[in-house]
């Protein structure tokens, strides 16, 4: 009786271990292959050409379209700079300096994937169209309540994502990681 | 106690056996990865344009709602894959992906000239073809090698403005994408000469 116990024990910690592990490998908050600049994480190996065994689980998982490590790179953030889960019922500042690239573009999604902006005509912002200071940095904000300057207006309640995607930028072939800086996300008020 | 600890770490070690096993075969055993659902929106030998993903609406691609993007399947068996055709003068890319969904080989619009997409995508034994016949010469052409016959290419155009979007969706919708029935003959290529060594065949004759 004793050993169909252990036995059951040892099989619970196998799988519950297994699984779990392989699950936390795939999901996109994994560590696993993850560049880290701020509350930015980034996943370099997505795009490349001999990607590890992990990120081709992760590929065959997702069936996303991955950007090609030439095309550039796609940043998620979850947290903001103290690593508070993002908000959607909060105001956010994101504040800085991007890395180098040709052109950049910024859109809050939920959990899912799916873009939460309110206008259909601005559901995201770009490199292109931003109010910069004499420095080349930008100020945005993004939240439900409406600030000056540059604002993506985004509804819903509970936590979001804020995905920042580099185009033609030379830290996606892992050039210039250690100098690399990314925009701060700052907490304002919340509805 | 110690048979408890002994039952404890077989129970890891087999988890960690199962982890390795779960990600291991994962890339083989999904259905749902990136080249099935190429292959449902996608005929090889034509361009397919992927929908900007809507507020509110699924994004199982992570598209960039910003970017008009264009999908181009190829079968190298049938010949040399191309993607051409003239694009704006704003950010474009492009990706060639295999069956696994991986991306090897991408670029940008600053590796073409005078904003001409000449994108040639050839197997080994084309490849080998393409360098007797010196064809590298021509210099806006981007030639990738694919290791395996069943590919697509996708390609990305940031427009300037939102409202140029779908006009610059139909600009993709307008570039080549097909397979050649022979291998392309450079224009200045000296002809053989009288008793010499013949030219190589081309994988595929003209239908």
């Amino acid at each position: 009786m004793r050993f169909i116990v252990y036995l059951l024990y040892a099989a619970l910690i196998a799988l519950g271990l297994g699984l779990g592990l392989s699950y936390y490998a795939l999901t996109d908050g994994r560590l696993v292959g993850a560049r880290q600049i701020g509350p930015w994480l980034a996943w370099p190996e997505t795009g490349g050409p001999h990607p590890d065994p992990y990120t081709r689980a992760y590929l065959a998982r997702h069936g996303a379209l991955q950007l090609g490590s030439s095309e550039g790179l796609r940043f998620v953030a979850e947290t903001d700079s103290d690593g508070q889960p993002l908000d959607a019922a909060c105001t956010y500042l994101v504040d800085g300096k991007t890395p180098t690239a040709t052109l950049w573009t910024l859109s809050a999604v939920d959990p899912d994937g799916r873009n939460i902006a309110v206008s259909a005509s601005l559901p995201y912002l770009d490199s292109y169209h931003l109010t910069r200071a004499a420095d080349g940095s930008a100020m945005i904000a993004i939240g439900p309540n409406l600030v000056p300057g540059d604002w993506l207006e985004i509804a819903g309640t509970g936590a979001f994502r804020l995905v920042l995607r580099l185009y033609d930028t030379p830290i996606a072939g892992g050039r210039d990681w250690s100098s690399s800086e990314m925009p701060s996300i700052t907490r304002g008020r919340c509805a | 106690m110690t048979r408890f600890v002994l039952w404890t770490l077989g129970g890891v070690f087999l988890g960690l056996i199962i982890h390795l096993i779960v990600i291991l075969n994962l890339p083989r055993l999904a259905n749902n990865d990136l080249w099935n659902r190429m292959a449902a929106i996608a005929e090889p030998g034509e361009i397919a344009l992927l929908d900007a993903p809507a507020i509110g609406e699924g994004n199982p691609l992570e598209l960039d709602p910003a970017l008009a993007v264009a999908v181009c399947r190829l079968d190298l068996d049938d010949g040399p894959g191309i993607v051409s055709g003239r694009l704006p003068d704003d950010f474009w890319s492009v990706s060639v992906f295999n069956t696994d969904g991986i991306a090897f080989f991408s670029t940008t619009h600053r590796a073409a000239t005078a904003n001409r997409l000449n994108l040639g995508i050839f197997n080994p034994a084309q490849t080998r073809l393409l360098a007797e016949r010196d064809i590298a010469e021509q210099s806006d052409f981007l030639l990738v090698e694919s290791p395996g016959n069943q590919v697509f290419a996708t390609v990305r155009l940031a427009p300037p403005h939102r409202a140029m979007l779908e006009s610059y969706r139909k600009r993709l919708a307008e570039l080549d994408c097909s397979n050649l029935p022979a291998l392309p003959v450079v224009a200045n290529e000296p002809p053989p000469a009288e008793g010499g060594a013949p030219v190589p065949a081309p994988p595929r004759q003209p239908q």
